[in-house]
């Protein structure tokens, strides 16, 4: 059940369209973000993934389309402070104090200088960080940074936040406390749009994805909703008894794998799990388990976007 | 607006807080003065003490005369040895303790029409500078013989060495300048304007570089407009130079006071004290200071917006950096050469050009400002100077912001120039 604050969208695009001299960028991409989603952009390297993303944080204006943000047209002066961009290309300036870094960004985000240094505090104590104040950027661990770099993404409270990648680099004690993080701001209302191409995560983390390749959307829908719509009817089935050959009718299934006592099946169109169930208790046999099993976004993504040159492949999911 | 002023803050504050600008604005002045002055010094001292022997022929030369000399002038010692084989002394004026040795020909005659030549043999070389004392020496006491022979005596000696006709050169429209000073002025302006504009050109031009390679450029530019960083980045940097010239200046006012209030005229630092003294009371000092500062900004926001394009283009390699920037820093180069032209005749063509054409015109008008206004620049060149400056500055940060926006988010191979006039071009 969603109430009345979930169904107002915090960001819809239109039609939008990017184009650079040599390659459609963004070629008519619309999509609908809700308040409080996590919300997946998937995509192979070079899909148009970061030029959307630019074009939401004003970086980019669109050739073509319309940004709605929270109920009205995109003005990027004014809208940028309720947005945290984390992008992939990032960075901090090496040489300077990180307290006072984060008070500049801070600030660059329309923060006053009390507000910022008391949210900086809040944030620094939270993250175990409040004895870096005085160190520099380059006295840091790269994990260090990435965990500086987010605070400063979110200490404005912005509506959105965009991350980029926000997991390149981190250990996984310190993914694991982003993440804890990003559970907890979409839970305080804030919108989460999360870009990557790690499926594992998006798995885990979102609540609706869409993917887009060479510059078009091609599968928008909850990871629910995605699973079901390209599962293959696929299911495992354990025994307690061994299984024969007789056992196995020549309708309503095929046999994908068979052990002694797992088969994986793929039903027939127009038969359902009861169907199943109901026959091989004909048959006599005890049912031990049984479960569908559903397609994880890596297969069907990777079927989606193979067979298309131009795009550049998935990069493997590295742990 | 505001967003702007903190990046200004930000270049400003951790610049000017830098060992590296204090240092240097400090070490600058120090070692300028340090090698006007130790030059000086050093060629003072380096007339080293040339042992010469001397050999008359001629039978003018007497030891007493030549005595007189060694007394008045210690830098060189001449030592007549006439008891001396000439050959003998070739051989072993070194062994002698001599550095070298003057044979003075017997055919020396005090009425001939045209200069005696004589050698001076070493044993090391030596330039001008070492044998010139030995020279005038040696002519000093010919003149005295000469004028003895001539009948003339100390009162008509004066009466020839003294009375004699100088000129100088004025212009009639100019009713202030002395040309020796405003040339001086202008050089040293155009050449502070031509150091000004390379060193934080090229500072500006890293900052870009550094924002880029850190990868710190796209979570700025999701914060503000790309232009603003480069704005913000430039008047900051600006603001650094002026600090640093603004302090110059402050020495120069501290050292003017402190001079002119002991009041010493002697030796080489009063003469440049009474320099400075003489450039203060012949010069619109105020003027002269105000289009200054205008030229500095005016240039450097001229350059430097360009050297912030080019920043922005390339990829964390220095040499690309330079390849690229090489056609800007050569723009300033060929104005610090025209300049040297254009000083010779300040209200010429070049010069009048040079400095309203807004590349060249902060280092060729600056040059030509000492020498007066309006006499030497009339009011309507230095407006039209300042506006087509303004203009100029205008235009180059348009036409970076439009490159810079582009190539800040640009990773990869290093664009040409071509490519970065088609971004310049290119609409949003």
């Amino acid at each position: 059940m969603r109430d009345n604050y979930h169904i107002m969208p915090i960001l819809e695009l239109q039609h939008l369209r990017k184009y650079f001299a040599t390659q459609k960028a963004v070629d008519d991409i619309s999509l609908t973000i809700e308040k409080g989603q996590i919300f997946g952009l998937l995509g192979p390297n070079g899909a148009g993934k970061t030029t959307l993303i630019r074009m939401i944080t004003g970086i980019f204006y669109p050739d073509e389309g319309e940004i709605i943000f929270d109920g009205k047209k995109f003005d990027p002066l004014n809208d940028i402070a309720k947005i945290g961009y984390m992008p992939e290309e990032r960075g901090l300036y090496k040489k300077m104090k990180i307290g006072e870094q984060t008070l500049y960004l801070a600030q660059l985000k329309g923060l006053s200088k009390a507000e910022a240094t008391k949210k900086i505090k809040e944030w620094f104590i939270k993250f175990d960080m409040h004895s870096w104040w005085g160190k520099k950027v380059e006295d840091l661990s790269k994990g260090m940074q990435q965990k500086l770099q987010f605070v400063t993404t979110v200490l404005h409270n912005p509506k959105l936040i965009i991350l980029d990648e926000p997991f390149s680099g981190l250990d996984p004690v310190n993914s694991n406390l982003i993440k804890e993080e990003i559970y907890n701001l979409a839970k305080n209302g804030a919108t989460v749009i999360f870009s990557t191409h790690r499926m594992e995560q998006v798995e885990e983390i979102c609540d609706h994805i869409v993917l887009v390749n060479k510059g078009q959307k091609i599968l928008d829908g909850t990871v629910g909703n995605i699973k079901q719509d390209y599962k293959e009817n696929l299911y495992k089935i354990n025994f307690a008894d061994k299984i024969m050959p007789e056992h196995l009718a020549i309708h309503l299934f095929e046999v994908v794998r068979k052990s002694d006592y797992e088969i994986i099946i793929k039903l027939d169109p127009g038969y359902s799990n009861n169907d199943v169930i109901s026959y091989f208790i004909n048959k006599g046999l005890h049912i031990q388990s049984f479960n569908e099993i559903l397609p994880s976004l890596n297969e069907i993504f990777i079927k989606l976007v193979e067979g298309t040159p131009t795009a550049r492949q998935f990069q493997e999911v590295k742990n | 607006m505001n967003k702007i002023l903190l990046i200004i803050k930000r270049e400003y504050l951790t610049r000017v807080r830098k060992r590296t600008f204090i240092i240097s604005t400090i070490l600058f002045p120090v070692l300028y003065l340090g090698l006007i002055f130790g030059t000086g010094y050093i060629a003072s001292k380096s007339g080293t003490n040339l042992k010469v022997a001397v050999i008359d022929s001629s039978g003018y030369f007497d030891k007493g005369s030549i005595e007189r000399e060694n007394m008045k002038d210690s830098s060189s010692i001449l030592t007549l040895v006439n008891n001396v084989n000439p050959d003998s002394l070739a051989a072993n004026f070194k062994s002698m303790g001599y550095d070298g040795y003057v044979i003075i020909p017997a055919r020396l005659n005090w009425e001939a029409s045209e200069a005696s030549k004589l050698t001076l043999f070493t044993s090391r070389t030596i330039g001008g500078e070492g044998y010139r004392p030995v020279q005038s020496k040696l002519n000093n006491i010919w003149n005295r013989i000469k004028n003895e022979k001539l009948g003339i005596d100390d009162t008509k000696k004066t009466i020839l060495e003294r009375n004699t006709i100088g000129i100088s050169a004025t212009n009639v429209n100019d009713k202030t300048a002395d040309s020796g000073v405003a040339t001086g002025i202008g050089y040293i302006s155009g050449f502070l304007i031509y150091f000004i504009l390379l060193l934080y050109g090229s500072q500006v031009m890293m900052g870009v570089m550094e924002e880029k390679t850190n990868r710190i450029a796209e979570v700025i530019v999701s914060s503000v407009k790309p232009f603003q960083l480069m704005l913000g980045k430039i008047i900051g940097i600006g603001m650094v130079a002026l600090t640093q010239f603004l302090i110059w200046i402050a020495f120069i006012f501290i050292i003017y006071n402190v001079t002119s209030a002991s009041g010493s005229d002697t030796g080489m630092m009063g003469g440049m004290v009474g320099g400075i003294q003489k450039v203060f009371t012949s010069m619109n000092i105020s003027l002269i200071l105000f289009c200054f500062i205008f030229y500095l900004l005016g240039g450097f926001f001229f350059y430097s917006s360009l050297y912030a394009a080019i920043g922005s283009a390339v990829n964390e390699d220095m040499r690309e950096a330079q390849s690229l920037s090489f056609p800007i820093t050569m723009l300033v180069i060929i104005s610090i050469a025209m300049m040297s032209a254009a000083m010779k005749d300040p209200s010429g063509p070049l010069a009048v050009w040079g400095s309203i054409i807004p590349f060249s015109s902060p280092i060729i008008m600056m040059a030509r400002i000492p020498f007066g206004v309006p006499e030497t620049v009339p009011v309507w060149q230095l407006i039209a100077s300042m506006v087509s400056l303004i203009v100029g500055f205008i235009f180059t940060t348009w036409f970076a912001g439009k490159i810079y926006r582009t190539g800040i988010l640009m990773y990869g191979k290093k664009p040409t120039w071509k490519e970065m006039l088609k971004w310049a071009f290119r609409k949003n």
